[in-house]
């Protein structure tokens, strides 16, 4: 007589292998794959239930233990994205530090840039006109302020009103 | 009405052998679940950023990660929009094609182990070797930035 074999087991096989596989796919992308734990475990479960009924009734268990595996690895890898959220994490940490730095950097650079140049300011309003030129430099800042100080004129600086 | 009768014939034959090969079964889900993720590239707009799926990480801690822009980057592959993808996620291109190939191999394989009975563990064999490599392929800078950061840790 023939042995008929039972088909116990395979559906839920097959929901853990197509989980299994989805998730593998998910963990690899770091972006969603710390998420990817969820369908793992389900897949897990599946497939656990599944080889439990087909050991059971003495049913193949090829696709069963394929979604086992398949899901267990993919759990593994979507775990593994812990570590490359830490270092991101230590990034973050990082980055404003890093960014002060720049700040600092361009702050150096336009004061460097503007340590040699002259300020030249109009305002015209209403037929009126006002002119006020003075130089960044520190050294004639210091003289004009001096100057001011002392109540002299500051040759620097020119207001004139326009005819 | 020949092609008709042809088609219909084919399908009916294709929904019984489904119910009991799982393998037609997998397929079935796996071309579903791609068509989904077209669709999702489809539906959503970059133009519009209305994504309702948003990176971990940078929600977290506010730094992109390496997948960053993969969304964005498929909405623009199937808009026609490839430099644009690649300024997103210069991956972008290559896991597109992974589900692209996925897409047409799981038809091409499930006609062929509807027409050639005597060789389904064969075709499997290929399948999975196929997609195995294929999807290293695709995946490998993903693979490869996992692997240095779980080391380096």
């Amino acid at each position: 007589m023939e042995e008929v074999k039972s088909n116990s087991g395979q559906n839920l096989g097959v929901a853990a292998l197509i989980t299994g596989i989805i998730t593998f796919v998910l963990a690899v992308i770091p972006c969603i794959g710390i998420m990817a734990i969820v369908p793992g475990i389900i897949a897990i479960v599946l497939a656990s239930v599944g080889l439990s009924q087909a050991s059971r009734d003495n049913a193949p268990k090829g696709i069963v233990i394929a979604g086992l595996v398949i899901g267990i690895v993919a759990v593994m890898i979507s775990f593994s994205q812990v570590f490359v959220a830490g270092r991101l994490v230590r990034h973050a940490d990082r980055w404003p530090r890093d960014l002060q730095s720049v700040i600092n950097d361009v702050k150096k650079e336009v004061t460097k840039d503007l340590k040699d140049g002259n300020i030249s300011i109009k305002i015209e309003s209403e037929g009126n006109k006002i002119e006020i030129t003075t130089g960044s430099k520190k050294d004639s800042l210091v003289k004009q302020l001096e100057v001011l100080e002392s109540g002299g004129k500051v040759k620097n600086d020119t207001l004139h009103k326009a005819k | 009405m020949i092609l008709f009768t042809k088609l219909n014939s084919f399908l009916r034959d294709f929904f019984s052998d489904v119910r009991n090969e799982p393998y037609l079964k997998i397929n079935l889900v796996f071309a579903g679940v791609i068509v989904m993720v077209l669709a999702y590239s489809g539906i959503f707009s970059p133009d519009k950023n209305n994504y309702p799926v948003v990176c971990i990480h940078e929600k977290i801690t506010g730094v992109q990660c390496f997948s960053c822009g993969l969304s964005h980057s498929f909405s623009l592959i199937v808009r026609g929009r490839i430099n644009e993808a690649y300024q997103w996620n210069p991956y972008g291109m290559q896991v597109f094609l992974f589900f692209i190939s996925q897409l047409f191999m799981r038809v091409i394989f499930s006609i062929y182990y509807l027409r050639n009975k005597g060789y389904h563990k064969q075709l499997i064999i290929y399948d999975i070797s196929g997609s195995v490599i294929i999807f290293i392929v695709a995946f490998y800078p993903f693979f490869r930035q996992l692997f240095i950061t779980v080391l380096s840790s």
